[in-house]
């Protein structure tokens, strides 16, 4: 069985027709329900590292409006230790709250990489 | 000449074998992904076009995917069937209606496949400017070996199903609109 589960790390992403992701400034990171890693702390530095408007929180909506909404959903498997296999992040147009683009890392046990890496690259694909 | 296999874990094995390959994949078909809305429909008084992204192409060794080009067809006969709009154009018409293909999940095995497919859609008023309708549909559709033994002419039914669902889900919405 082994033989024919998929070994191979993978970086996809999607954008849907017309939207404008270089426009984009500011952003709010909703907290995952039940997350305990605090990725969405992670996604928002990241962006605030890039020079963007980044804050995150329990609530699905921000207090004031942004220009992007960031959903997440992570998955960890154990293999002697703990690791992020899969990052989904979704960005949600900050007014209407629909789906403008998506990326997915995914990265299997001997590839690795920390969570931080791997919100790295997630948003370095999703904001191309 | 008479063949017989009697060891139960070879058997187990091609079984497995026919359910996981059993032949080359081949995309979703627009034709069955066409959906037919019920519900009575507003006509817009307008035209439209079509722009579909996030869908990915079929490999031969890969598994049954829903192409742009195929779920933007189904989308456009969709609404040419049930009406909604004066006619659907390739481009520069009063309406635009883009979807964004978000998500599609698949099973990689088992007797039944069960594929979930979230797509965003959006209606533009090219006239204006304005988008004048944004929804994300969720839709999903369960293939029984029963429909199909080979599990990628399975999968492509349990896509093709998940499509057509969310297809029709979308139509009611915009034909229950007023612009």
């Amino acid at each position: 069985m082994a033989l024919l589960l998929p070994a191979c790390a993978s970086l996809e992403s999607a954008k849907a027709p017309d939207a404008n992701i270089k426009g984009l400034k500011s952003f709010y990171v909703a907290q995952e329900a039940g997350d305990d890693h605090a990725i969405d702390k992670l996604i928002a530095g990241r962006l605030t590292g890039l020079g963007y408007s980044a804050s995150c929180g329990e609530a699905p909506q921000p207090a004031s409006r942004v220009d992007a909404i960031i959903t997440y959903q992570d998955r960890w498997m154990w293999d002697i230790t703990m690791y992020m296999i899969k990052l989904d992040v979704q960005l949600h147009d900050g007014e209407s709250g629909a789906v403008i683009a998506r990326a997915q890392s995914m990265r299997p046990s001997l590839q690795r990489k920390s969570p931080e890496a791997m919100v790295q690259e997630v948003l370095g694909e999703i904001l191309k | 000449m008479k063949i017989a296999i009697n060891n139960k874990p070879v058997l187990a094995a091609l079984f497995l074998a026919a359910l996981l390959v059993g032949g080359c994949a081949s995309g979703s078909k627009p034709d069955a992904m066409v959906a037919q809305i019920v519900a009575p429909v507003h006509k817009v008084d307008g035209d439209v076009s079509i722009a579909v992204s996030g869908g990915k192409e079929t490999s031969k060794m890969g598994a049954s995917q829903i192409s742009n080009d195929a779920f933007a067809q189904a989308l456009r006969d969709s609404i040419q069937k049930a009406g909604l709009f004066s006619s659907v154009a390739a481009d520069g018409a009063r309406y635009r209606l883009t979807a964004f293909i978000g998500k599609v999940d698949q099973p990689t095995f088992g007797f039944s496949f069960t594929v979930k497919m979230e797509v965003s859609y959006a209606l533009k008023d090219t006239k204006s400017g304005s988008t004048v309708w944004t929804k994300d549909i969720n839709s999903e559709h369960t293939a029984t070996a029963g429909q199909a033994f080979a599990g990628v002419e399975r999968l492509r039914l349990a896509n093709e199903g998940a499509a057509r669902e969310n297809i029709r889900q979308a139509l009611t919405e915009l034909g229950a609109l007023t612009l």
